[in-house]
């Protein structure tokens, strides 16, 4: 509601950093929202950190810079930062904060929101079913996404998980029912943000994407509203609207870094390497606003993408994520092709509910278990050859060591561009499997092998290689 | 003379027709070899002509998509900046409209009532003066309530909300 006459406290006892001490307040909380209106007319936003009687410290997104004590006059919400949401987000560039970045009027909505937000009710969430396809094949056929799930991208730096964040959010679909993307790039160079927004433009000019930027150079205290704003937004589009939302939050660890300061700033005692010790529980209460609500036709999905620091995946942010999420997708320098997916340390938990008869493929839970146990044997084969050679391994080994050479190029291996569809996918995972011989394919039923087994290209890929 | 290469006659006969044999095989065998050598040559030539327009396809598409996207995006903007028009445009006449309120033969009683929705918000002990721009500002101990007409009409459009986007629906 507007307050049409809104009381600015003009009192500042200190201008520190990022921070404004204002005195004589009253009735402000915490993470309230707060306008900073400088001498020249010009205007601030920020949060509050802290509040103790009538003292209130300001965190300003843009900073003090260029501020004189005398001559703010700071206004207070009255509330936590609220935006309105709605259909009005989507095919809009913005910052971390919702500001337009597209050169666009203000996003408006029909209703209104605050970011900070609620976890969903555990009594009233339906489990995650249904798929959420990404035209990535690595995915779709061994990790596939399920609506309402939790998923993380752990990767390191230097692999292109930027990149392939950008390729799901331009090609993720829920096969004919309304969808939408919401992609929270969190901590970004100018140069990265100009790669993930010519990516995404085709599907924002579409209306099909909310695309929040915030860049390396912008504020922290604003890095820790982005995902939260993009969750908020995602959630009126999912339980309003009805629509499929899938949440990408990239990167999740320049959000923990963000977080870090926040709290090293408000003098919290720090945790473990210095992040702070509600580190897990603030991650949760991200993680957990995505899943599907009974009787509501829309749903949260949320794909964090996270580095590992030194690629150490004990460091504690991939370690706290991994204990929320419901599975990973790890990308490795390994793997020699993009998209870089290990498909032996990835995994998507709520797979099962996602695939089979009516929604992928009846196989598609057999096939994915095929694969991955025939790549378990030929890491076993090569571990072999390692030490003895190839030559001395024997024909069915060197059929694995095949069937893992033919799966890294024709179904792991794809372009940056390319979206392959369900069949394609499928198609490319039977040629895969065919290369071994059928009587290895125990864990795949008679009639799936007599519909999909290309008897023949065992010996012809034996040939060729 | 004559009778010895007579007698080994069949000898060299032999010899001539092994020879001619082997020679006959390791030509067929050079001439599969040769043809084998060339059906793989031509298998790669294809494979790498496939490949190659995959790939020049690839890039071709890549280019005209970048050409696409940057269009959509130039005429995208255009749209937008020009909502953004719009909506500024709004705020300065509703500031503009708001501001010839001071001619109104109502506007002392609207001054009157300024000034106590000022005090209301900011407590009795306000000082409360008149806006040169009209409207009034309150100012007490360290805190400030501005209700000119200008910071008024600002707020009025603000509130607006979604209703603002009826001014380029169509």
């Amino acid at each position: 509601m507007t307050s049409w006459a809104p009381v600015e406290y003009t009192d500042v006892a200190e201008l520190r950093g990022p921070l404004i001490v204002v005195r004589g307040v009253r009735g402000v909380g915490w993470d309230e929202y707060a306008s900073i209106e400088l001498e020249t007319g010009q205007r601030r936003h920020g949060l509050v950190l802290e509040a103790d009687r009538d003292l209130a410290v300001v965190q300003v997104f843009e900073g003090t810079a260029g501020l004189r004590a005398e001559g703010i006059r700071v206004a207070f919400a009255g509330c936590p930062l609220r935006i309105p949401v709605g259909a009005g987000w989507l095919g809009r560039v913005c910052d971390g904060r919702g500001r337009p970045l597209d050169g666009g009027p203000p996003v408006f909505g029909t209703a209104d929101a605050a970011v900070t937000g609620f976890p969903l009710n555990p009594t009233r969430r339906e489990p995650p079913s249904e798929p959420v396809l990404t035209g990535v094949s690595a995915i779709d056929a061994l990790t596939t996404l399920v609506r309402g799930q939790k998923i993380a991208v752990f990767s390191s730096g230097g692999l292109p998980h930027l990149e392939l964040a950008a390729q799901i959010a331009a090609q993720a679909h829920t096969d004919g029912t309304p969808f939408s993307v919401v992609f929270a790039a969190i901590g970004l160079t100018h140069a990265d943000a100009a790669t993930v927004r010519d990516t995404l433009e085709e599907r924002s000019a579409a209306g099909e994407l909310t695309l929040l930027l915030n860049l390396a150079d912008d504020p922290v205290i604003e890095r820790v509203l982005t995902p939260r704003l993009a969750l908020t937004v995602a959630e009126h589009l999912a339980f309003v609207l009805g629509r499929h939302v899938l949440v990408v939050l990239a990167d999740m660890t320049s959000y923990c870094e963000a977080l870090r300061e926040v709290s090293s700033a408000r003098g919290e005692i720090p945790a473990r390497r210095a992040y702070p010790g509600y580190l897990y529980s603030d991650l949760a209460s991200l993680y957990e606003r995505c899943g599907r609500v009974p009787g509501l036709p829309g749903s949260v999905t949320v794909l964090p993408v996270l580095t590992m620091p030194a690629g150490d995946i004990t460091h504690p942010v991939p370690d706290l994520t991994g204990y929320i999420t419901e599975g990973q997708i790890l990308l490795t320098r390994d793997v020699p092709v993009y998209p870089h997916i290990d498909p032996l340390s990835s995994l998507s938990r709520m797979m099962r509910a996602g695939v089979g008869p009516g929604r992928t493929r009846p196989e598609h839970m057999d096939l994915a278990a095929q694969i991955l146990a025939a790549l378990a044997r030929a890491r076993q084969a090569a571990e072999l050859a390692e030490i003895v050679g190839e030559g001395a391994l024997g024909d069915t080994d060197r059929r694995y060591l095949a069937m893992a050479d033919a799966f890294t190029r024709r179904l792991l291996g794809q372009r940056r561009d390319e979206a392959r569809s369900l069949d394609e996918t499928f198609a490319r995972a039977w040629k895969v499997v065919s290369v071994l011989p059928r009587r290895e394919l125990s864990m795949l039923s008679p009639a799936a092998l007599d519909a999909g087994y290309r008897e023949g290209l065992d010996a012809g890929h034996r040939e060729e290689t | 003379m004559t009778g010895i290469t007579d007698a080994l006659a069949p000898v060299s006969t032999a010899l001539l027709r092994r020879a001619r044999l082997d020679a006959d095989a390791l030509l067929d065998a050079a001439g599969d070899d040769a043809a084998r050598t060339l059906a793989a040559a031509r298998r790669t030539a294809q494979d790498m002509i496939d490949e190659a327009r995959e790939s020049g396809t690839a890039e071709a598409r890549a280019r005209a998509d970048a050409v696409r996207v940057r269009a959509g995006r130039h005429a995208r903007g255009i749209e937008l900046a020009a909502r953004r028009e719009v909506l500024l445009e709004l705020r300065r006449r509703a500031v503009a409209a708001v501001l010839a309120l001071r001619d109104d033969p109502c506007y002392p009683r609207l001054v009157e009532r300024l000034r106590e929705l000022a005090r209301e918000s900011g407590g009795a002990d306000l000082i409360v003066r008149e806006h040169p721009d009209g409207g009034v500002v309150g100012e007490g101990r360290g805190l400030r309530v501005d209700c000119s007409l200008g910071a008024l009409a600002g707020r009025a459009v603000d509130a607006l909300g979604a209703e603002a986007e009826r001014l380029w629906a169509r």
